[in-house]
Parts: C-alpha cells; sequence; structure tokens
C-alpha cells in the first residue's frame, strides 16, 4: 500500500468559517495576563491558527509514528515522542511529558540522591504524577 | 474570567473532529491521545496570545493584530502556518467587508429616492 493519504493541513482552501467555538478561544485569550481588547479579526485569526495547530499535531504524530500506514491508532507516546524531539513544541514539554515507569522513576531518584547528596531540596518528583 | 479551569477546556467533539480529518480514514486516536491534543491546543492558544501581546507592548501598541500574531507564529517556528492563514484572513476580510456593503445598501435604498432625484437633475444638468 502507497504512502498514507493524509493532506497536509496547510494546504486547505481557504475559508472563513470556525469549527471551534469563538466565545470559547476568546475566555482562553483572555486568561493571558495583559491581553487588551481582542478584536473580531484577532478572534477570528487565532481560532483558526488553533485548529490548524490540532490537526498539525495529530498528523505530524501519526505520520512520524506510522509512516507507512493508514490503521493504525494514535496513542500517547507518540505525541510525547513528537513533543519531545520538536524544537516548536518545546512549551508543551510540561503539558504532554514522557511517561516513565515508576521503577524507572525510582531509579532516577536513587541516582539522584547519590548524585548530589547536599542538596536535598530535589523537586524532580513534582510533576511526574499524571 | 475565567473562573474554573475547565472553561479553558476546547469541545472534546470538536478536537476529535479536527484529528480525524488529519489522520488517514482508518485510523484511529486513543482517549488519552485526544485529551493530550485538545490540552495541548488550548496552551497553544494561550502562549500564542501572550507572545503576541508582548510584541504588540514592544511597539507601544495595546491591543494585538493580525499581523502580530502572524509575525509571532514565525517566530516561534511555526511559518508553515502563515501562508494558509494569511489567505483565510482574506476570506475573512472580504465576508467582514460584503456584509458592511450589503448593510450599507440596505440603509441607501430608504435615501435612494433623494439619491434618484439628484442625480437626475445632475442628469438634465449634463443635457444642457
Amino acid at each position: 500500500m502507497g504512502e498514507p493519504k493524509i493532506q497536509s493541513p496547510v494546504e486547505r482552501a481557504p475559508n472563513a468559517e470556525t469549527v471551534l467555538p469563538l466565545s470559547r478561544v476568546r475566555t482562553i485569550m483572555k486568561s493571558s495576563m495583559d491581553t487588551g481588547l481582542i478584536t473580531n479579526e484577532v478572534l477570528f485569526l487565532m481560532t483558526k491558527c488553533t485548529e490548524l495547530f490540532v490537526r498539525h499535531l495529530a498528523g505530524e504524530a501519526y505520520v512520524d509514528a506510522f509512516p507507512q500506514k493508514n490503521s493504525e491508532t494514535l496513542k500517547y507516546e507518540h505525541l510525547s515522542q513528537l513533543v519531545n524531539k520538536s524544537k516548536n513544541l518545546e512549551f508543551l514539554l510540561q503539558i504532554v511529558p514522557e511517561k516513565i515507569r515508576v521503577h524507572e522513576f525510582q531509579e532516577m531518584l536513587r541516582l539522584n540522591r547519590s548524585a548530589g547528596s547536599d542538596d536535598d531540596d530535589s523537586e524532580s518528583g513534582s510533576e511526574s504524577d499524571e | 474570567m475565567v473562573e474554573r479551569i475547565e472553561d479553558l477546556n476546547l469541545p472534546n467533539a470538536v478536537i476529535a473532529r479536527l484529528i480525524k480529518e488529519s489522520l488517514p480514514d482508518s485510523a484511529s486516536v486513543s482517549k488519552e491521545a485526544r485529551g493530550a491534543i485538545a490540552r495541548a491546543a488550548s496552551v497553544f492558544a494561550i502562549f500564542v496570545t501572550s507572545s503576541s501581546t508582548a510584541l504588540a507592548h514592544k511597539q507601544n501598541h495595546k491591543t494585538i493584530t493580525a499581523k502580530d500574531i502572524l509575525q509571532t507564529l514565525a517566530e516561534l517556528d511555526f511559518e508553515s502556518f502563515v501562508p494558509s492563514l494569511t489567505e483565510d484572513l482574506e476570506v475573512y476580510r472580504k465576508m467582514v467587508k460584503d456584509k458592511k456593503e450589503s448593510k450599507a445598501n440596505k440603509k441607501d435604498t430608504s435615501s435612494s429616492e433623494n439619491a434618484n432625484a439628484s442625480s437626475t437633475a445632475v442628469a438634465e444638468e449634463a443635457i444642457e
């Protein structure tokens, strides 16, 4: 079977329709401090942009994990792998962290302790419990 | 204002649809992956908003513009988004303009009799 038929998110007919709710995107934008007035045009663009991002993230993660296959399941680890290796997704490292096994984590803790036993205020555990 | 953190979530059904559209027809997505993409999308919107706001402030503007957003995207290494978004924006601007014009036309019809009268007057003058 040839390569998967994935339309690149970038090659779509331009249109002025949005599928994500504008009101929700406005709320999200407002949650960012200091955002002044949000014009309708800016709201439209941000909504479009977020939609494009969803397509991009899903499409890229899939192609990356299954370059030649059409009927696989996109899983969490494919996303975290993509986030881990893509420079422009660095801002998601805390949001989509790579999962590790409990015994691996314990091993990391142990190494950490023996490496720097003098500074015991390790914050290393705080982010891995999701 | 945001009262609950859930207010920042994007609707699952729409996210699911967007994902489906960007995968091959027979592929699927796990619930966990879908949730992660939805969260990532919210964070992306916040990230781009705050970066654009910073850019606007740097130019002493209070309000962010479409241009700020496009420039921010390029700076954040998402320049691949810029061409298609620019096209979408053009379509949007045209739509807004058309709407305004059709509204203006409607308003005009009531006063158009005056306009007609004056234009015939002009025409008559022209004939003389």
